[in-house]
């Protein structure tokens, strides 16, 4: 890629390295929610997302001259990113703990606190809080890197190759780490739309 | 159930299977009534999970992360790299020349002269070895001068 076919997100992130704060800015504001939403569904709780989101954007800005413009900058950050969690969870500085498997009926959790539709839809069998806690329970019984793939592939829409990059894995390793974690889900919502398993047991 | 073309199913939904294996999985699914449940399984999972309620990040986190920045320390490399720049380092090389000039003019004191007490000077002297070595090693670009910086996370590193 030459300097010329930069893209704007490359373009930013080397003026980051070279300490433009406002750069850094416009940044934030285009990946926030990307990285805030992919650590909630990596430690399954709203306050300790909160904390590793803070943690990776000022890891990115310190490490910004680590980036070379020939990688695309969301892979990049996606790095940055997984690896934090990565390496939190196994140093056990967060436990993760989706909300499905572990709270007691009744309970509210950062998962619940989500805004958004309620499944009132006569047809849906399961409503909106219904399917985040079934998710949520399915997340927590994954692997830390099933999870990260699983993550990244359904709620940021990324390729397998940039999960590849962002994960350091070949992308045979991805797909297979996908189709796993899909498959987890998967049985989790057909169990529950069964009435076979509650959404709040581990399977 | 599994069978040899279940594991490639999920990649078959996502669209990311090459042209000639995802031909090869498509007339397999109208002979294998097993893969054909699971992939109907899977396409419907994640047709469901783009129903799930949007995450609302905090509007705080901006405002916290931006005063994280400002209490970084500043790097040793980066405060050398400004009395590094001519308009500072010819000036105070100069003065340090004619200190030294002087003090050995003048024989050595009991008391030190007042220009060594210039906490730029005095930095400057205190660096003057490590401005030799990125003399030495052609250091001129910041991300070589970060490597430098950050050695001891590298020697940390198993």
């Amino acid at each position: 890629m030459s300097a010329v076919d930069l893209d704007s997100d490359a373009q930013a992130m080397l003026k980051v390295a070279a300490g433009d704060r406002q750069a850094f800015a416009w940044l934030f504001d285009r990946y926030h929610a990307s990285v805030a939403r992919f650590a909630f569904r990596f430690v399954g709780d709203r306050e300790r997302a909160e904390e590793l989101t803070q943690d990776i954007f000022v890891k990115l800005y310190r490490h910004a001259g680590a980036y070379k413009p020939t990688a695309r900058f969301k892979t990049f950050l996606f790095r940055v990113a997984t690896n934090h969690c990565l390496n939190e969870v196994r140093r056990g500085e967060y436990r993760v703990s989706h909300t499905s498997s572990e709270t007691p009926e009744g309970e509210e959790t950062g998962a619940v606190e989500m805004a958004g539709p309620e499944g009132d839809r006569p047809d849906q069998a399961l409503a909106g809080r219904e399917l985040e806690q079934v998710v949520g329970a399915a997340l927590g019984d994954m692997s830390a890197r099933e999870r990260a793939a699983f993550t990244m592939c359904r709620f940021e829409g990324m390729a397998y190759r940039d999960i590849a990059e962002a994960l350091e894995a070949s992308e045979a390793a991805v797909k297979s780490l996908i189709h796993r974690a899909t498959l987890a889900v998967a049985r989790r919502i057909e169990e529950l739309q069964a009435g076979t398993a509650p959404a709040r047991s581990r399977a | 159930m599994s069978c040899g073309f279940e594991e490639d199913l999920t990649a078959y939904v996502d669209g990311e299977l090459p042209p000639a294996r995802r031909e090869e999985v498509t007339a397999h699914l109208d002979t294998c009534a097993g893969c054909r449940s699971t992939h109907a399984l899977l396409r419907n999972t994640v047709a469901r999970l783009a129903e799930l309620p949007a995450y609302e990040p905090s509007s705080a986190t901006r405002r916290a992360v931006m005063a994280k920045l400002d209490a970084l320390p500043v790097p040793w490399w980066e405060r050398l790299r400004k009395w590094l720049r001519p308009v500072v380092l010819v000036p105070s090389l100069g003065l340090a020349a004619a200190v030294g000039v002087a003090l050995l003019l003048a024989g050595p004191g009991p008391d030190a002269p007042p220009e060594l007490e210039d906490p730029a000077v005095m930095e400057l002297a205190a660096n003057l070895e490590v401005a030799e070595d990125y003399e030495v090693l052609g250091l001129d670009s910041a991300e070589d001068l970060e490597v430098v910086a950050n050695l001891h996370e590298l020697e940390a590193t198993p």
